[in-house]
């Protein structure tokens, strides 16, 4: 058993500090997760907050079935999320004042920043589930099978995104 | 001149470039907070629980109110009766 199926454990006995090892161990990757289908770290922020406090609500009610590991459950509720959030919400700007992470490099922070509203730009003419199969899928590196887990759809369903997202790509990248 | 990037060759490269995003500073701390206002029971919720423990409490009181409602009603007839009937005699 991993480290995240036993803090999931010691949540379900009552213990519920055990919930911020899943925090620590998971935040990083799934707001990075958020922000690549969000186009804005903000904004991708608040859906992962959304979706831990959705996952220990979850937990605590006896509704995590196990059939997935944590991880994918996880993403499921995240990308979810996202895509809610995408289709709803208007674009929150960049707070300037934002408090960093003083471990992170200034150089790779900007680059990264610049990089992300590159992303949002390009993937901005597609509809949230597309872009959020086409980043599950060459920017987390899930294959078919697991996109359709995490995405709650057939293979077929997650194939047919893919193709439809790289259609709309390569027309806009002809039509400019 | 360079051959313009390619699809793929764009997303592997924004992929590489946003591989350093993380959460900001006090972003877990900010999560916990949200988790623990979410397991503290609401004001609402503590007054429902509060209310149904006394309601048994509340309706043997109620219960014995009116038994010794009815108990009175019965024993002030009973004196108006008595007094009724002592008039009359007179």
């Amino acid at each position: 058993m991993d480290t995240l199926e036993k803090a999931v454990d010691r949540v379900l006995s009552g213990d519920r500090s055990a919930f911020q090892q899943i925090v620590d161990a998971t935040s990083q990757k799934l707001v990075r997760l958020g922000a690549r289908i969000m186009g804005n770290q903000a904004d991708a922020e608040d859906v992962v907050q959304e979706a831990y406090v959705k996952a220990y609500r979850a937990l605590t009610a006896g509704e995590f079935d196990r059939r997935a590991s944590v991880n994918t459950w996880l993403y499921r509720i995240v990308v979810n999320g996202a895509i809610d959030a995408k289709r709803s919400r208007t674009r929150r700007a960049e707070s300037s004042d934002e408090q960093v992470d003083p471990g992170w490099d200034g150089a790779a922070r900007a680059e990264a920043r610049l990089a992300l509203s590159e992303l949002d730009d390009w993937l901005q003419a597609l509809p949230a589930e597309q872009r959020a199969a086409l980043v599950l899928q060459s920017m987390e590196g899930l294959n078919n099978t697991e996109i359709a887990q995490v995405m709650g759809v057939s293979e077929g369903a997650v194939e047919q995104r893919l193709v439809r997202a790289r259609a709309t790509l390569r027309q806009k990248r002809e039509q400019s | 001149m360079s051959e313009p990037e390619d699809f793929e060759q764009r997303l592997a490269r924004l992929s590489g470039a946003t591989n350093a995003l993380r959460p900001s500073a006090g972003f877990s701390a900010r999560v916990m907070l949200a988790i623990e206002h979410e397991a503290a029971p609401s004001f609402l919720e503590t007054t429902w629980f509060s209310a149904r423990r006394l309601l048994p409490v509340a309706a043997i009181a109620t219960a014995m109110a009116v038994l010794w409602a009815v108990q009175v009603d019965g024993s002030v007839d009973d004196e108006l009766a008595a007094s009724y009937a002592s008039m009359e005699l007179e």
